[in-house]
């Protein structure tokens, strides 16, 4: 059942989920809606596509719950411990320079990287010091991230480790309290960040960041959706912020690519130029 | 001229050198494009490429997420990611759930080439440890590709071949000096 979806019936799917939610998956990566959308019927227990269409239809499967359903799951906490290392040690400190200081988190999914973000910022003694906002679309998830998450074991086992590799100055098991068999980090964390729901694919922001992190997301979408986002986010930017992707994404194949400057290859670090 | 445009090739658990010896047996005009999906530890990003480098005349490269797939060049599938041969002949990397306890899972990215290249495509699963990769060489099959596994008796550890062997009719059981024969012929 896990990759049997062709192109027609994820089309046929595409098209119910644009007239019944106004969700425009149009322009997502196919691969990756296939495996979404099997992972969705599954969850309903659904093995017909038809039915799937005809459930979506008669809204028994509510927006909310197939957009919590058919977002992707990200990564791991401190995914690329050398990443978070890079950040912790130079950029930002340097950001904290400036006053008023703003960073996005454009495409948060699971709270990896928000608590990531907050456990480094909370290292350097900066968490007042800079403002940062955490979009993510699905009210459920946003509420889950609010309420420390709730990540099994194995994650937590995973982010550990990568903590351990970025030479965490703490306890890794500090900013985490056990709720059964589910690992809640310390709300306190985020007491002083700003959340929305804002879908980057699909709404307008203005804004001006100083540094936006977008890791992994960029693969959800094809071409034109790509270089739509990719323009939004340095939109959004200020000349000399730091946009990050994750570290086999590239800017290479946009446009708008080309007013930012590749400052670190290995983490796909780039800062902007011009305007 | 081949009828093939690419080769997949899926390893795990003693596969290290097999994979060796077929990516140095290659010429640097090889005219097919060859993905390579292999286990791999998640948090080591480098030095894989340049390991499989050493003696290979064709170029080895990770590919970043929307490359263009291009023949005579050898692909491997990055660190910590899953790798999937996408619509218009590019790749896409997604970083969601491990599959079979593996990112990249050789299943995901089998599915998505032989989807995509269906009868031109060569899909070959060596020694390895667990099941991942025997779904996605019966999915190379059913899509009208060749399928082809490193003959058990020669691998270190033949849990995964011999799994490919039970979930579909592979066409041809090769020791690895056959293998690289075969593919020279698609030269």
């Amino acid at each position: 059942m896990i990759d049997n979806l062709g192109i027609v019936d994820t089309k046929k799917i595409i098209a119910t989920i644009h007239e019944s939610y106004g969700l425009d998956l149009s322009d997502y990566t196919l691969s990756i809606l296939k495996r979404r959308f099997t992972h969705v019927m599954s969850y309903y227990n659904i093995n017909l596509v038809d039915e799937f269409v005809n459930q979506i239809k008669r809204n028994n499967i509510e927006y909310e719950d197939f957009l919590d359903l058919v977002m992707i799951d990200t990564t791991e906490i401190f995914r690329d411990p050398s990443l978070w290392r890079e950040l912790r040690e130079k950029y930002l400190p340097e950001i904290a320079h400036s006053s008023g200081s703003k960073i996005w988190l454009a495409g948060e999914s699971s709270g990896d990287e928000l608590f990531s973000l907050m456990v480094v910022m909370s290292e350097l003694g900066l968490s007042k010091n800079i403002r940062i906002t955490a979009s993510c679309p699905s009210k459920n998830r946003l509420k889950r991230i609010k309420a420390g998450y709730g990540y099994d074991l194995k994650k937590m086992e995973i982010g550990e480790a990568n903590y351990t590799r970025l030479s965490g100055k703490f306890e890794f098991n500090k900013f985490y309290k056990m709720d059964g068999n589910f690992a809640l980090m310390n709300p306190e964390l985020i007491d002083d960040v700003e959340f929305d729901t804002t879908n980057i694919s699909q709404e307008k922001v203005n804004k001006s960041y100083r540094m936006i992190l977008f890791r992994n997301m960029m693969i959800q979408y094809n071409l034109p959706l790509y270089e739509k986002v990719a323009r939004k986010l340095i939109d959004n930017l200020v000349v000399g912020g730091y946009l990050i992707l994750g570290n086999m994404e590239s800017l290479e194949y946009s446009e708008i690519g080309k007013k930012m400057q590749l400052v670190n290859e290995a983490e796909k670090i780039y800062r902007k130029r011009i305007d | 001229m081949s009828d093939y445009k690419a080769v997949i090739i899926g390893g795990s658990a003693g596969s290290f050198q097999v994979v060796t010896r077929i990516v140095s047996s290659l010429p640097a005009n090889y005219p097919l494009s060859v993905i390579l999906c292999l286990h791999r530890l998640k948090h080591i990003r480098s030095g894989f490429v340049e390991a499989l480098s050493i003696k290979a005349a064709m170029p080895i490269v990770e590919p970043i997420d929307k490359e263009p797939i291009k023949t005579g060049k050898i692909y491997l599938a990055p660190a910590n990611y899953h790798l999937y041969v996408e619509l218009g002949n590019k790749f896409a990397l997604s970083t969601e759930d491990a599959v079979n306890h593996s990112r990249p899972s050789i299943d995901l990215s089998f599915f998505s080439a032989a989807y995509n290249f269906k009868k031109k495509l060569v899909g070959i699963v060596l020694s390895g440890a667990n099941k991942d990769g025997a779904l996605g060489l019966k999915s190379v099959k059913e899509n009208g590709g060749l399928t082809i596994v490193q003959d058990p008796n020669e691998c270190q550890v033949p849990t995964m071949t011999l799994a490919c062997m039970n979930a579909t009719n592979v066409d041809h059981v090769y020791s690895t000096q056959r293998i690289i024969d075969f593919l020279l012929t698609l030269d």
